[in-house]
């Protein structure tokens, strides 16, 4: 399908294509800068490319490897009609001390500049934002370029080559007056953090402007919702993000391949188990590992266990924001969830931070008793599932604050690149886990669930037939998994057995070799995606040949839908952004990365 | 600073137990500052506030499996001013910090801060450009605990370290 693209694309911009490429299956296009705008229109309304969501957008800082220009911007996109992705990588002109800019850049130095996409796809508004921030690569016609992670007055961009990690040296010493100490903590910024500006359409002098947070109950976790209110009526929400902004792309960029699993549990961390799976299928694509049966389908079983977890944490704070059944809602659902770490525990040791999945396979095999206690759970789970209907389904209270409340239609959402339960309350039946299968979820006989009502109860119905989907397929994966290899045979990505070391050589050479140099993945770029509780979670990796990637990628599902609540929240009343953002099901974890 | 005073064999609040059936309204004796100490120790109000994956354990610990009730500590206050005690529950980071520093100076005294978890101990595995590395370089932490989450158990035990500590403040626990 992709060569029609190219064909076509080659016809009507002659010069615009530099270039394409095909790597574990992702299609790759070099575009000219300048014609960017001309091919990205193309792409979104012809009929046959007609890519229609933009997945992703990210910077690359090619310093190391030694490429001119010295930066690019990756654009990931996919086609919902057609069910296929491309990635567009622009080349962003160097900006000479005259060329390319007027050298006025904010910090006395002049930034690449490449035209904004937002009027294409709006999704791209945080997204390139997010890319000024933290690469420095200026977006020329964007609404509002502007800090969107690091504090307003910080200096300088983290993700670029040139910037450190950071952080301190550690120390173990006891003396605290130690001079070696003396810098200790004057890495705080000065000055108050929420003085950040405002957009200027804000009308602050008519209208009166709430701050939400970012220490606030509501919004489940740090997240400040800017808020401008006539009366009661919400005219506009700015939600301003970084507040738990952790560097998780650049520390993975300093850490072997394998060293940033248990990075990813911390990043939506109600889901861990789904975000270790997300990873670890980027990896695998670009090491192109085969994966035992066994291994996918205690994929899918943990997998599903915790869609089933998030959706818990999400119902209990959904419901108790909303005040629905005051506590005691919360309070089923965290024991339903309890059910499940401790099913975890059993499996790796941990509740939360699981990291049980590995690269090529299991960290170690399964329990002999996970099998019994899935299907315990599973019988127990199915009366509490009951419960949460009873308690919520025909609530009055539940059905009049959720009914007609925050509206997001199919195109708004697509346009915004929203992805998860939130597209498919919409009515798009757009599920990573049915359209392009990965693991072994074309095994099983499940649905989708959709709804066109696009208000927050159809996300309430949609979430809650999505539990019912996940037992199915949990019950249907514990019937049919058969016993086999924990993990794959292949010696480049996974240690060989124990009993093995001791008596061949060549696996003492694999062993020792895997654990003082980790793996040596291809040069190339991969994109991965994951259908997470939340949405699309996306891994992009550069590898350029030795065992950290140069560079990596989260697209974090919350981040882009969070996108939506201006859109949700506008002309309705301030009490409905609470289930609104209860709706939307965010963990700032990860949309702050 | 002894106010009241009880017998030198009873000790704190040792009086009540003999009138304890015969409907009498009995006596208790105790100094003030072991009396003030026994009230604040037994019921150590949280603030409402989470950062990170540790905020998750925070929830867990207060809901009805581990029920952190059992320790005084489940009024959980939204505003600050109505909490005595701070769980920095997870990451701060550079633009957080500003922020947690303004909410425990509008905690009225007597206040407390647990940092729960590595990363508010230690920056725990975010040693990078962006995360505070331990919330002690702006708060005066009293207990801190281990583990990347700690359970809730554990948070128990620090919750019971800090009444410990509570227990034997001097002089109302004035703070120059
Ligand atoms: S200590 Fe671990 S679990 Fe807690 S906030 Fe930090 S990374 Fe998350």
């Amino acid at each position: 399908m992709t060569e029609k693209i190219i064909e076509k694309l080659t016809a009507k911009f002659p010069a615009a294509l530099k270039d394409h490429s095909e790597f574990r299956g992702d299609t790759t296009l070099k575009i000219d800068a300048e014609q960017l705008r001309d091919v990205a229109s193309f792409l979104e309304s012809d009929e046959d490319a007609q890519y229609n969501l933009l997945v992703d957008i990210y910077g690359t800082d090619r310093l190391n490897l030694g490429q001119t220009p010295r930066f690019a911007v990756n654009y990931e996109l996919y086609s919902i009609p057609k069910n296929s992705f491309i990635r567009l990588i622009v080349d962003v002109p160097d900006p000479g001390r005259n060329g390319g800019t007027d050298g006025s850049g904010r910090f006395g130095e002049p930034l690449p500049k490449v035209a904004s996409v937002t009027d294409i796809w709006p999704t791209a508004n945080w997204l390139e934002r997010e890319t000024y921030d933290l690469m420095g690569i200026e977006f020329e016609n964007h609404p509002w370029m502007h800090r969107i992670m690091m504090p307003d007055n910080w200096v300088g961009h983290p993700l670029r080559k040139d910037y450190p990690l950071g952080g301190e040296p550690v120390y173990f010493e006891k003396d605290r007056n130690n001079p070696r100490f003396a810098h200790l903590g004057k890495q705080i910024m000065a000055g108050p953090s929420f003085e950040t500006e405002l957009p200027e359409e804000m009308d602050t002098n008519g209208h009166m402007v709430l701050n939400l947070g970012p220490h606030h109950p509501a919004t489940h976790g740090v997240l400040r919702l800017a808020t401008e209110l006539d009366g009661e009526k919400v005219v506009r929400v700015t939600p301003e993000l970084g507040y738990l902004h952790s560097g998780f792309e650049k520390t993975g960029e300093n850490k072997r391949y394998e060293k940033f699993i248990p990075y990813c549990d911390r990043m939506d961390y109600v889901s861990p188990m789904n975000n270790n799976l997300a990873y670890v299928m980027a990896v695998e694509k670009l090491m192109d590992v085969d994966i035992p049966e066994h291994v996918q389908y205690v994929r899918v079983i943990l997998a599903e266990l915790q869609r089933i977890a998030s959706h818990m944490i999400w119902l209990g704070t959904h419901a108790m924001d909303v005040g629905g059944t005051p506590h005691a809602a919360p309070l089923y659902c965290f024991m339903m969830r309890e059910r499940i770490l401790d099913i975890f525990e059993m499996v790796c040791g941990a509740r939360m931070t699981t990291s049980y999945f590995s690269v090529g396979g299991l960290r170690w095999p399964l329990p002999g008793a996970f099998m019994d206690a899935v299907r315990a759970f599973l019988k127990e789970f199915a009366g509490y599932y009951h419960d949460y209907h009873v308690m919520l389904t025909k609530n009055p209270l539940w059905l009049s604050r959720l009914k007609g409340i925050g509206i997001l239609k199919a195109e708004e959402a697509i346009a915004l690149g929203i992805t998860g339960p939130l597209l498919r309350a919409a009515g798009v039946p757009l599920d990573l886990r049915k359209v392009r299968p990965y693991c072994v979820y074309d095994q099983f006989d499940f649905e989708v669930p959709t709804s066109t009502d696009a208000d927050s109860y159809a996300r309430y119905t949609v979430r809650m037939e999505e539990l019912h989907q996940s037992m199915r397929i949990i019950e249907q994966a514990i019937d049919q998994i058969k016993p086999g290899p924990y993990r794959t045979a292949d010696r480049k990505v996974a240690l060989p057995p124990r009993q093995e070391i001791s008596t061949s050589m060549e696996s003492l050479i694999h062993h020792f070799k895997l654990v003082t140099e980790g793996y040596l993945p291809p040069e190339g770029q991969v994109y991965s995606i994951g259908e997470n509780p939340k949405g699309w979670l996306g891994f992009g990796l550069i590898s350029d040949g030795t065992a950290k990637p140069y560079r990596l990628r989260v697209r974090g599902p919350s981040f882009v839908n969070l996108q939506a609540t201006n859109t949700m929240a506008r002309g309705g009343f301030i009490s409905d952004l609470i289930t609104i953002i209860g709706s939307i099901d965010i963990v700032l974890g990860e949309v702050d990365r | 600073m002894g106010v009241a005073v009880g017998s030198p064999q009873q000790g704190a609040l040792g009086g009540t137990q003999a009138h304890a059936k015969d409907g009498s309204a009995g006596f208790a004796l105790a100094k003030l500052e072991e009396l003030v100490n026994w009230g604040r120790a037994n019921s150590v109000w949280p603030l409402t506030f989470g950062l990170a994956c540790c905020a998750i354990e925070q929830i867990s610990a207060a809901a009805s499996r581990f029920d952190i009730a059992r320790f005084g500590s489940e009024v959980f206050r939204a505003s600050p001013r109505q909490a005595d005690l701070l769980i920095v529950s997870g990451r701060v980071s550079n633009k957080m910090a500003p922020v947690i520093k303004r909410i425990y100076d509008q905690m009225s005294d007597p206040k407390w801060v647990i940092a729960m978890g590595d990363c508010a101990s230690c920056g725990g595995p975010f040693n990078n450009y962006a995360i505070v590395q331990g919330v002690d370089k702006m708060l005066p932490v009293d207990v801190y605990v281990p583990g990347c989450p700690p359970r809730p158990e554990a948070l128990f035990y620090a919750i019971d370290k800090l009444r410990e500590k509570i227990k034997a403040e001097e002089k109302l626990g004035v703070r120059e």
